[in-house]
């Protein structure tokens, strides 16, 4: 049965990162769309690894997330997972301005960690259900995505609201670079291995 | 002196006066003597007259009582006629023999006054009907005997040639053969209590070795499409009768999205081969037993009436259910029965009484009372008679199927207390056949378990130099989604958490053996993958019995985290980590941190040259090889490296956090720190995140 069980593991894996200030809710995000649960109480987490089939457009697939700590005393610690990331959802909470500001921090750290300015990534406002509550308006996080080219989606992890659209934007963002990768590399092959060629000498 | 004869005179007259009178007195003397003779004789005129007068009556009552007589012990011709020779084969032969047979027994049970029974004419009169009732009675047994026999040859021939549809072949021709023979064997059970009961037995004879028959054929083709072979379509569900289940029919697929998580799919993961079989087993056991309830039902049905085994049954609340469920099979007693107390079934100002069968095994099953009264012993028995086999039969196939799958156990034991809960007479023979059933299906799905737990334990430890999620956390998963689509709605997943607790708890322990065990792999590793995989997996079913265990399992992943994450970050800095160790020991031991220098062991001397092995370069290779360690202990499935790494990363700064806070707090004036800053851990930390 193990066997079988491993022979059906989907061969696409989207590895998500989630990112952002400690407490904006990216456990919650993460659990919601895991499980369907909403945790009340706050737990700071260190790093946690999740693991779900989906379908993806038709498409058996396997999506890979890692929620990671909020407070970090040395960003140089999250180096190695950010460039383990295909993508990233770049999680601020909507009742708290600094949260927000952070987000250009990850933001930059990410780019220059991943070397690449088109990476997948979402700036996801959450805490949407705390309307009363707001210290972002939607003008200024939407003016921030539209500088960085990305989208710009409110969620409520707490309502589950726009929780399914995120991972799965995000995940259709990471196939279809994946599949611009691929037929880049098709047509450089030549190159690619001439390239590797080089480095062995 | 003439006074003289004055007084003569006088004297004469008066003599004369008497005279008369005397005459006077004689002759009224003589009138009374007249009417005395008058009056007697009139006195024994009356009497007389009376005398006539009840004579009279006597006559009269004495007419009617004969007229009565006659008129009681008096049978028609006509019927005579046809007690001795009307037509047995015709519904108007049948009709006549019917009504002749209720005169019969009227005569036969005149009310007339038993002195008149002595009577010569009476008793030949009663003489007569009762050899008229045992010729008739033997015409009748001997007709309807063969009849039997006959439709239990007919129907048996008809058995080999139908079509191999999954269906077990209907019964309501012959019964309705049969039907206007009831009043006839209502008068047989009167008149000839042994040529009944002898009647009776060769009706189950024939019908139980065709029942026998039928049966067997019907569950033989039933193993045969449920192993797949022949065409599926002679499942034939049709809508109507399966409609009532066809909800939980679905797939499991869309019971998973029905749940609610939008796109999951991990129940998938099982061979969609063995998917489909057992979904097909399902069905095909589903269709067994409502092929076998109405067909049981009927029969029951028909016997009770043709067999006048209940009394008053008109009256009881479950008849009407009988009557109302037969409309769709065509049943042959709605032309005779009103339909008129179905809504007494409904009625909940009905007492509802309950006893509480226990079934053993946990088992019970609620019977209200009213329902229970109707049972009679003598249905039951005439049925088990009737179907002597069902119930071997019935476990013959469960086991049979049981032994090709373990998992069919699971899909029995939900469908058969389905078919147990729902039926529509507790304490009937079929109840008692599906509850006896289920019994024996709920051994085989604890045995099912049992094996389960038993391979778990059993376990052998893998080879491979990575262990990674060991293969019963894997099954673990597939039969827990597996049993949430199956028992979904069931009142058995009571039964079903009971299991699950102890699979899990095998799990947990076996766990624990397999990382004691494990040649390559370090014990941490395994408990934290294992663990984690655990906590996800149960995390996924959202199982209330198992959220204890839920924590537990992340409460281990957590543990072995960082007992891993510690295990291993002992090692880049070990002789550094021992001689840490060994300060902190003394200053547990009570030595003042200032105090620690003097002590041989742990001089600056000593210090310094243990620092002098940890260069920045020394170790910015260890944590490289540290990161190779990572990649060779953990799985590719569990892809835990970078929640390991970012905990071994944090460990790592702590820890040279608290080496320098040592450094100063032990050896304040002796200037010595460490041959690298934490600017240059954090440089080697982001060098090997590049590097990978």
């Amino acid at each position: 049965m193990a066997s079988k069980a491993k022979a059906s593991q989907p061969a696409v894996i989207h590895k998500v990162i989630m990112v952002g200030s400690g407490g904006v809710g990216k456990s919650a995000l993460t659990l919601q769309f895991m499980y369907e649960e909403f945790v009340e109480d706050y737990e700071p987490t260190k790093a946690d690894s999740y693991r779900k089939k989906v379908v993806l457009d038709g498409e058996e697939v396997q999506i890979d997330i890692l929620d990671t700590a909020g407070q970090e005393d040395y960003a140089a610690i999250r180096d190695n997972y950010f460039r383990s990331g295909e993508g990233f959802l770049c999680v601020f909470s909507i009742t708290e301005q600094e949260s927000f500001q952070a987000t250009a921090e990850f933001r930059e750290q990410i780019l220059r960690v991943k070397n690449d300015d088109n990476i997948p990534f979402l700036l996801v406002g959450n805490k949407a259900d705390l309307e009363d509550r707001r210290q972002v308006t939607l003008d200024e996080a939407n003016q921030r995505a539209h500088g960085w080219n990305v989208p710009y989606v409110e969620t409520s992890a707490k309502t589950r609201a726009n929780v399914d659209k995120v991972f799965y934007d995000l995940m259709r963002e990471i196939r279809s670079r994946k599949m611009k990768a691929s037929q880049q590399s098709n047509g450089q092959k030549g190159k690619k291995t001439k390239k590797r060629k080089c480095t062995i000498l | 002196m003439g006074s003289e004869d004055q007084v003569f005179n006088l004297m004469k007259l008066l003599d004369d006066g008497i005279k008369q009178a005397e005459t006077i007195e004689s002759k009224l003397d003589s009138y009374d003597k007249i009417l005395q003779g008058v009056k007697e004789q009139m006195e024994m005129m009356k009497e007389k007259d009376t005398l006539m007068s009840v004579r009279n009556q006597n006559h009269q009552k004495l007419l009617a009582e004969l007229e009565n007589l006659v008129k009681q012990l008096e049978l028609e011709e006509k019927y005579s006629s046809s007690l001795s020779n009307g037509d047995l084969s015709t519904p108007n032969g049948i009709l006549d023999c019917t009504a002749a047979a209720q005169q019969l027994q009227r005569c036969q049970h005149a009310a007339i006054h038993p002195a008149l029974k002595k009577m010569g004419a009476a008793e030949e009169q009663l003489r007569k009907f009762n050899q008229l009732a045992s010729s008739f009675s033997k015409r009748l047994s001997h007709y309807l005997n063969n009849l039997f026999i006959h439709q239990g040859n007919e129907m048996g021939e008809t058995l080999s040639r139908q079509s191999s549809d999954l269906r077990l072949p209907p019964h309501n021709s012959s019964h309705r053969d049969l039907t206007p023979y009831t009043e006839l064997m209502a008068w047989l059970k009167q008149s000839d209590r042994d040529a009944f009961r002898q009647l009776t037995k060769v009706y189950t004879n024939n019908l139980s070795k065709l029942y026998v028959k039928e049966i067997q054929f019907f569950l033989e083709t039933a193993k045969q499409v449920a192993v797949g072979k022949g065409d599926k379509s002679r499942l034939n569900i049709s809508g109507g009768r399966l409609s009532g289940s066809s909800a939980s029919l679905s797939t499991p697929m869309d019971a998973k999205n029905r749940a609610g998580s939008v796109h999951s799919i991990d129940s998938a993961s099982v061979a969609d081969g063995d998917m489909a079989m057992r979904h097909l087993f399902d069905q095909v056991f589903d269709k067994v037993l409502s092929e076998l309830e109405p067909m049981c039902l009927a029969e029951q049905d028909f016997c009770c009436k043709f067999f006048h085994l209940q009394s008053g049954v008109q009256q009881a609340p479950k008849q009407s259910d009988v009557i109302d469920e037969a409309e769709d099979t065509g049943d042959i007693w709605m032309k005779q029965k009103p339909k008129i107390t179905i809504q007494l079934a409904e009625d909940d100002s009905y007492p509802r009484e309950y006893i509480v069968e226990n079934l053993g095994e946990g088992l019970t099953s609620k019977v209200p009372t009213w329902q229970l009264r109707q049972i009679n012993d003598e249905i039951r028995s005439l049925l088990t008679d009737l179907f002597p086999n069902l119930q071997d039969d019935l476990d013959g196939f469960i086991q049979s199927s049981d032994r090709q799958d373990g998992y069919y156990s699971m899909y029995m034991l939900v469908r058969m207390n389905e078919h147990v809960a729902n039926t529509q007479d507790a304490g009937s023979f079929l109840s008692v056949t599906f509850a006896s059933s289920l019994v024996k299906i709920k051994r085989n799905f604890d045995k099912f378990v049992q094996q389960q737990i038993k391979t778990i334990e059993e376990n052998k430890v893998s080879k491979k130099a990575k262990c990674g999620i060991i293969s019963f956390v894997h099954t673990f998963e597939d039969f827990a989604n597996q049993a949430e689509v199956i028992f979904r709605n069931s009142e058995r997943h009571t039964d079903l958490d009971k299991a699950y607790q102890k699979l899990v708890a095998a799990i947990f322990g076996s766990i624990q053996r397999i990382a004691a065990e494990h040649p390559k792999t370090p014990k941490e590793v395994i408990m934290m993958e294992n663990f984690h995989h655990m906590h996800s997996t149960l995390s996924q079913l959202k199982i209330p019995c198992l959220e204890n265990e839920k924590k537990e399992a992340k409460a281990k992943y957590n543990e072995y985290l960082s007992a891993y994450t510690k295990e291993r970050l002992g090692r880049p800095l070990e002789k550094l980590h021992v001689f840490v160790e060994g300060v902190n020991a003394k200053m547990n031991q009570g030595v003042k941190p200032e105090e620690v220098g003097f002590q041989l062991a742990f001089s600056k001397t000593e210090l310094r040259k243990v620092i002098k092995e940890y260069t920045g370069k020394e170790v910015k290779k260890s944590l490289e090889n540290l990161y190779k360690k990572l990649e060779k202990h953990l799985s590719e499935e569990e892809n835990l490296y970078q929640v390991v790494w970012v905990s071994m990363q944090g460990e790592f700064i702590a820890q040279y956090k608290s080496y320098e806070e040592l450094i100063r707090k032990c050896y304040a004036d002796s200037n010595i720190t460490l041959e690298f800053t934490i600017d240059n851990v954090l440089e080697f930390f982001s060098n090997i995140a590049q590097s990978h």
